[in-house]
């Protein structure tokens, strides 16, 4: 398989996919080893009252989490404004036989 | 049949994306994932038309999310376009999505929904990952394989002449 990813492209990948695992794993591991509850919001109990609290915000989490799609959606934008690699090869071509 | 003896699945199982498995289910995922939203907006239609006066609400009390701000100031500012925007867009996305048409620009919206109902939700009691973030993965799911061209009109939008012309309606498209 060619391998037509630039720098651009790589780095909006590894990015991106850095984010999603930080917010949802690795900071899911920390709230693991935090011991019980697990879960990722405040713990309230019949009286809506907070008995226990995530130890990340899930802010955090989340956020990180949008963070990754604004890199794709910011890489997305990229790819619309900058030329194909067969467009830009085309115009390479023309400019040198003129 | 040749035998391919380094991959005796890659026939019919092979994962790539025009093999007879994985285009047929690419093509359901994106139908059901279709239906599941333009059940949403039509229902809404049908009971409010185009004055869902819940949308505007429910972002105003989006306090204290990762969005910071911004839901509550669509709530009190936008709610002129969100009360028949989210009924219309959600049907409308559905539609797209179960035609295959446009595929890629309706998915990018569904995204868009997707990010404020799993924010605005914080069903994270369970822990982060819920139906939501799930809704919201089968829509990135959808953009990124560019589902419309298995069984979708896309297929057939993307040979026309006009995108021959402009390829980049392809990421639109898809």
């Amino acid at each position: 398989m060619t391998d037509t990813t630039n720098i651009v492209d790589r780095i909006a990948m590894g990015l991106s996919a850095a984010l999603f695992t930080l917010g949802i794993v690795v900071l899911g591991i920390v709230e693991l080893l935090d011991g019980a509850p697990f879960g990722a919001s405040p713990t309230t109990n019949d009286a809506g009252e907070i008995v226990a609290t995530p130890l990340v915000d899930p802010n955090i989490r989340t956020g990180l989490v949008i963070a990754g799609l604004l890199v794709l959606a910011l890489w997305g934008l990229y790819k619309v404004v900058t030329p194909y690699a067969d467009e830009a090869a085309t115009r390479r071509e023309t400019a040198a036989t003129e | 049949m040749a035998t391919n003896t380094a991959n005796p699945l890659a026939n019919e199982f092979e994962l790539e994306l025009d093999k007879p498995l994985t285009a047929y289910w690419i093509a359901i995922l994106r139908v059901l994932t279709g239906w599941w939203f333009f059940h949403a907006g039509v229902t809404k239609l049908i009971e409010d038309g185009l004055a869902f006066s819940y949308g505007p609400a429910y972002m105003q009390q989006m306090t204290g999310t990762a969005l910071g701000p911004i839901p509550v100031w669509m709530g009190n500012n936008l709610a002129w376009a969100i009360a028949p925007g989210v009924p219309l867009f959600e049907t409308l996305i559905g539609l797209a999505l179960i035609a295959g048409a446009l595929t890629r620009l309706a998915a990018l919206g569904g995204v868009f929904f997707m990010v404020l109902f799993w924010v605005g939700n914080a069903g994270f009691g369970h822990g982060l990952v819920n139906s939501d973030l799930m809704g919201l993965l089968l829509f990135m799911t959808v953009l990124v394989l560019g589902a419309g061209r298995y069984y979708g009109l896309d297929a057939i939008i993307e040979k026309t002449k006009l995108v021959e012309q402009n390829p980049k309606l392809r990421y639109i498209l898809g």
